[in-house]
């Protein structure tokens, strides 16, 4: 069992080092390369989930020791991990072969495909760890491929910007996450994640709030939630299927996959506080989706939203419909940013929404699958969100109502927001000669979004999953199947999508080239547009109070340091010379003088007289 | 004689020799003098990859031991004594690969008088190879000062603008530490009266007759800010990038590499093990320097706008994790000290090379005049990204066991856990340096200069001998990082032997030596891994 971990891991490690070492000019050859290695982690992966069944598995060796820290490398294969390798392989396996035709014409293919397979190397990496501190080193790896893709091209001054915010802000967050794993290393003596479970199972008085939410700003930073959220809208200066990938599908998601596996450390407080911060990221993000022109910034803000919604399950103690959410919001979500990635494709890397319009009857195949996932995410009947987002709202609504009131604004105003960017791109006119003379994407951009579209639709039905896959998923969906009030919750969320799509049609259908909110209520979109000035408030505090205290504190040290310590030192070392020449005056009768003086001065000393 | 010893001997002799014929001027001409060079730094790198794979770590302490009695000094209890333990083996393979690197560097640099600059270069080489394999203190310091006199000269001969002045700054720095922290050591052997100048010896007179505390702490101190000053300890950190940023890149990347490191060996080998209560008297002034290591130190570099004084400050900053690692007097924190001192030794001449491959393209050390490189020569931004990420400690890279062992040390006491949360903030400032420096230089437009300089001459990726030397720091930082335990498991067998007492002291003091037997399972919370109680209660 552990060679197939092995080689569902060291498979994409060795495919990013042989394209760095031996392909950086053969483009081609490194995407089949890549493509083909993302196909073996998907063989593999599915024979370790079908071939454990339900059973836990868990296998580790000494990778590190000094005194008493021993690091084991190992796996912890169970109900989580299966769950979010079957998605990271699966959605990662289409997103490479994705790649194939959207970066067809790139010239740094290589290196492309190359960050590929390190990010999948380091995020099967966080899927298989055992314990806490093999997370955080995955975790720092796929800050890392995040890092190099988002600077894909880096000759523009935003992906440069953008890349380095986003690894910072990752740092931010692994600040906090790397404080919270010495703490658990003190507290309970291992990082062991059954070790833990079992010790906090033992003793509950080990937990501390101060702890897990130390860990719990790992997620922050990954997951981009308040007060780090800054860097994902920014991220979307990379490719688009890296966007689908990384900064939708998977990375972000380990965030909830992280605090899924530490569930058992949260203390009440704790799960409140992240329910609600959650609950109002989900809120927040809508929002700001709903002004957005970028179509990959309107799909950035909703991916924050649902990230919300899934720390907000977590935090009502429902882990396994976060995974859940997780699962089917990777698929909608992959689908609806390849189709963007197919509409920025055909339109010549054109992002503006309002230089769309009318592109179903360009691209039908592209505009079917875009709005199965724009239904799916507005919790249409029957689609696979709807599923796993009612479950969380019928959730809060018995357990949380003041989370359940945003999580429910939250849930009319992705409709809207989504209707919108489907409607102002797909139906109308065209608004551009680029949307005018779009054509339908190559095939193989096409069937990765028709089995996205399938599994959109159907990813709903956890009966249809194998048992190992569905298991984690299945306890908290009954828990949710028992709670009362479901017709009534079934009635809220129809009405919610209804009203956040016919809404659209009525304010956005067959709109010109401005918002036509801008007009009908300008001082609300303006508020939209300034997303709360955190951007601006990071701004101000890196550019005139952070780089202002480094400069002060290098003139402190010219000043003081070289300056005071190092030349005054000097200088009282001069001045020594200066007194001790004052007194070869050269003269016999000084001399003379002192001589007599140093005489006497002995004399008395050794006779007693100064003392004893 | 084996071959161990043979190659050990060897690894200090050959560029010694080879530095006394280039000196002479025996040949005259560049081209054997560069062959002659290549053999005499690749002997040290093979021989220190050798040796460390040859270290028996089931033995306890030396391996590969050499003893000449008939130095001439046998009179002074002074042996020419030589050999490598679990701490020193790793240090001294690092050296060989620094030594290798550098070197290929400074033969392909084509500067001025090259004859005279690889016997300089060579010279300190032996130096540095001959400071990890003393056992001899006398052998010890003395080689430190073969390694530390040549840079004096490199810099004075080769540095650039206002290099007098720095090189006199230098000197006076680095002698006044070097005497202080001599001072220390002769007191030591003087006050325990040892029978000769080894380490052995010395840690078992100490360990026959006793220190007292008050002693202890004097020399402690003594050495603490000799060695200090050596390896540029807040605030005597002055001296360094100003140094680092006046001297040619091969000096840099080994004074900087490993030269530095001296000072940390001293305090890790000898100091903290054999004066445990010196240690813990110091301590707390230790933490605080070190945190200004890392705080004031890491800012001052965020505001650099010159990229090799970037480097150099950034290596500062990162020495003060080293110190935190010495501070908190444990085992833990000490080995991942060495650990940190190995794979910053790579991490950082690594980047002062890449730097200098810059410089050579561009023309200029401002980061401001640069931009956009990466797309004329992305193999040097592919090498400069991952130096950078290695220095500011991401896992896959060696400095990250380091870093996160010091960290993890610091939270083994409560009393600690405040210069935890302010160091891990270091984590922040290096990335915020590292990576603003990346994208300035590679990423984005080339600035105006930039590209009217592009224009009168191409600029091209690294050459072969560029990128040997790199990729070779670069391949022994990734197998660091991957496969750690190679190096940790040497490490933490020696660390553990010397840091015994103070394990034990700390053991005994967090301990509530009243608390009746069945409460203290419970009490032991903070000090005792809660796992053993777990497994240890039978209930369960």
């Amino acid at each position: 069992m552990e060679k197939i971990a092995f080689c569902i891991l060291l498979l994409p490690l060795l495919s990013a080092l042989v394209t760095l070492l031996f392909m950086r000019r053969k483009g081609n050859v490194a995407s089949l390369l890549s493509v083909a290695t993302s196909g073996g982690i998907l063989f593999f992966a599915l024979i370790l989930i079908l071939g454990s069944g339900v059973e836990d598995f868990a296998w580790d060796t000494t990778w590190f020791k000094i005194a008493e820290w021993e690091l084991r490398f190992g796996f912890l294969v169970d109900g989580p991990a299966r769950l979010l390798l079957f998605v990271v392989a699966f959605v990662g396996c289409l997103i490479h072969i994705f790649s194939l035709g959207y970066m067809s014409d790139d010239l740094a293919k290589s290196r492309y495909f190359g960050g590929l397979s390190i990010f999948m190397f380091s995020m099967l990496g966080i899927t298989l760890a055992d314990n806490l501190i093999m997370i955080f080193i995955f975790w720092e790896l796929v800050g890392f491929s995040s890092y190099l893709l988002i600077a894909h091209y880096f000759s523009s001054k935003e992906a440069a910007q953008a890349s380095k915010k986003a690894f910072i802000a990752n740092r931010i967050g692994d600040f906090g996450f790397l404080i919270g794993i010495v703490l658990t290393f003190w507290t309970f003596g291992t990082v062991n994640l059954v070790e833990l479970s079992d010790l906090a199972e033992f003793d509950p008085e080990l937990l501390s709030t101060i702890l897990c939410l130390a860990l719990a700003c790992g997620f922050i930073g990954k997951s981009a939630q308040f007060p780090l959220h800054v860097w994902l809208p920014d991220a979307m200066a990379g490719p688009t299927p890296v966007s689908a990938l990384i900064h939708a599908a998977t990375m972000v998601a380990a965030g909830i996959f992280l605090l899924v596996r530490i569930d058992f450390l949260f203390t009440n407080e704790a799960s409140n506080l992240l329910a609600v911060l959650g609950a109002s990221m989900g809120l927040y993000a809508g929002f700001c989706a709903l002004v957005q022109r970028d179509i990959k910034k309107i799909l950035a803000y909703s991916t924050l939203s649902q990230l919300g919604y899934m720390a907000a399950a977590f935090g009502m103690g429902v882990p396994g419909i976060a995974l859940f959410h997780l699962m089917t919001h990777a698929f909608f979500k992959a689908l609806m940013f390849l189709g963007s990635g197919s509409v920025i494709h055909a339109c010549h890397h054109e992002q503006d929404i309002f230089n769309y319009g009318g592109l179903r009857k360009k691209m039908p195949f592209t505009g079917i699958t875009f709005l199965v996932g724009v239904l799916a995410i507005s919790g249409v009947n029957f689609l696979s969100g709807y599923f796993s987002k009612d479950a969380i709202l019928l959730v809060a609504y018995n357990l949380n109502p003041p989370v359940f009131v945003i999580l429910y604004l939250g849930a009319i105003l992705t409709a809207l927001y989504m209707f919108r960017l489907y409607f102002i791109t797909f139906e109308g006119m065209p608004r551009s000669s680029d949307a005018d003379a779009a054509r339908e994407s190559p095939s193989i951009m096409t069937i990765p979004l028709l089995i996205l579209a399938v599994f959109s639709i159907f990813g709903g039905y956890h009966s249809l999953y194998p048992q190992s896959i569905a298991g984690v998923i299945i306890d908290d969906l009954e828990f949710a199947a028992q709670l009362p009030n479901h017709l009534w919750m079934i009635v809220l969320g129809t009405f919610a999508w209804l009203a956040g799509g016919l809404g659209a049609k009525y304010l956005y259908f067959d709109s010109k080239r401005t918002d036509p909110l801008e007009s009908k209520a300008p001082s609300f979109f303006k508020l939209c547009s300034s997303k709360l000035f955190f951007d601006e408030i990071y701004g101000f505090y890196i550019q005139r109070i952070q780089d202002p205290f480094a400069r002060f504190l290098e003139v402190l040290e010219l000043l003081l340091i070289s300056g005071l310590l190092v030349k005054g030192s000097a200088g009282v070392a001069g001045m020594m010379a200066l007194i001790s020449k004052a007194c070869y005056v050269g003269r016999i009768h000084a001399y003379g003088f002192w001589f007599v003086v140093g005489t006497l001065g002995f004399l008395f000393y050794a006779s007693g007289f100064l003392g004893n | 004689m084996n071959f161990d010893q043979i190659i050990l001997l060897g690894s200090i002799f050959i560029p010694a020799l080879a530095s006394i014929v280039l000196f002479l001027e025996i040949c005259k001409s560049d081209k054997i003098a560069k062959k002659i060079a290549y053999f005499s730094f690749g002997f040290p790198f093979i021989s220190g990859i050798l040796l460390f794979l040859r270290f028996d770590n089931s033995l306890e302490g030396y391996d590969f031991v050499v003893l000449f009695s008939r130095t001439g000094l046998q009179e002074l209890n002074i042996h020419f004594h030589l050999g490598l333990n679990g701490i020193s083996s790793p240090l001294f393979a690092m050296a060989g690969i620094v030594g290798m690197g550098a070197g290929i560097t400074a033969i392909h640099s084509g500067v001025d008088r090259l004859r005279l600059y690889l016997a300089l270069l060579l010279f300190m080489q032996s130096g540095l190879m001959g400071l990890f394999a003393s056992i001899d203190l006398f052998f010890y310091y003395l080689f430190h000062e073969f390694a530390l006199i040549p840079t004096f000269i490199m810099i004075g001969i080769w540095g650039s603008r206002d290099r007098k002045s720095i090189a006199l700054e230098l000197t006076i720095y680095l002698t006044l530490g070097a005497l202080v922290s001599l001072g220390g050591l002769i007191a030591l052997n003087v006050l325990v009266d040892a029978p000769n100048f080894d380490f052995p010896s010395l840690s078992r007179a100490v360990s026959e007759l006793g220190m007292e505390s008050s002693v202890q702490s004097n020399i402690f101190g003594l050495l603490l800010f000799g060695f200090g000053i050596l390896v540029a300890l807040f605030p005597f950190h002055t001296w360094a990038p100003r140094g680092y940023d006046a001297a040619p890149t091969s000096v840099s990347m080994l004074h900087a590499g490993v030269l530095k490191k001296f000072g940390l060996y001293g305090l890790i080998q000898i100091a903290s093990p054999l004066l445990p209560d010196g240690a813990m008297f110091w301590s707390p002034l230790l933490l605080w320097l070190a945190l200004g290591n890392v705080l004031f130190v890491g800012l001052v570099a965020v505001s650099q706008s010159n990229l090799k004084s970037m480097i150099g400050y950034g290596s500062v900053m990162h020495m003060g994790y080293c110190f935190l690692g010495i501070a908190v007097c444990s085992s833990l924190g000490a080995g991942s000290a060495v650990m940190l001192m190995v794979a910053h030794g790579l991490s950082v001449s690594l980047m002062f090379m890449l730097a200098h491959n810059l410089y050579t393209r561009t023309g200029t050390f401002e980061m401001d005049d640069m931009g956009g490189m990466a797309s004329k020569t992305p193999l040097l931004a592919c090498f400069f990204i991952a130096a950078t990420l290695a220095t500011i400690g991401l896992p896959g890279f060696g400095n990250f066991w380091g870093e996160f062992g010091v960290f993890l040390s610091l939270g083994e006491q409560t009393q600690h856990r405040l210069f935890l949360f302010l160091a891990a903030l270091g984590i922040i400032i290096s990335a915020i340096f590292g990576l603003r420096a990346v994208a300035k230089i590679f990423f984005g437009s080339a600035s105006e200069a930039h590209s009217s300089r592009k224009k009168n001459n191409q600029i091209s990726d690294l050459s072969f001998f560029e990128m040997i030397p790199a990729g070779i720091i670069l391949a022994s930082l990734l197998f660091l990082g991957l496969w750690p335990v190679v190096v940790s498991q040497r490490v933490d067998r020696e660390i553990q032997t010397r840091f015994e007492s103070q394990d034990r002291t700390y053991f005994s003091q967090t301990t509530p030596p009243c608390c009746p037997p069945e409460q203290e399972s419970l009490d032991l919370n903070s000090s005792l891994p809660s796992k053993e109680k777990f497994l240890s209660n039978p209930e369960y």
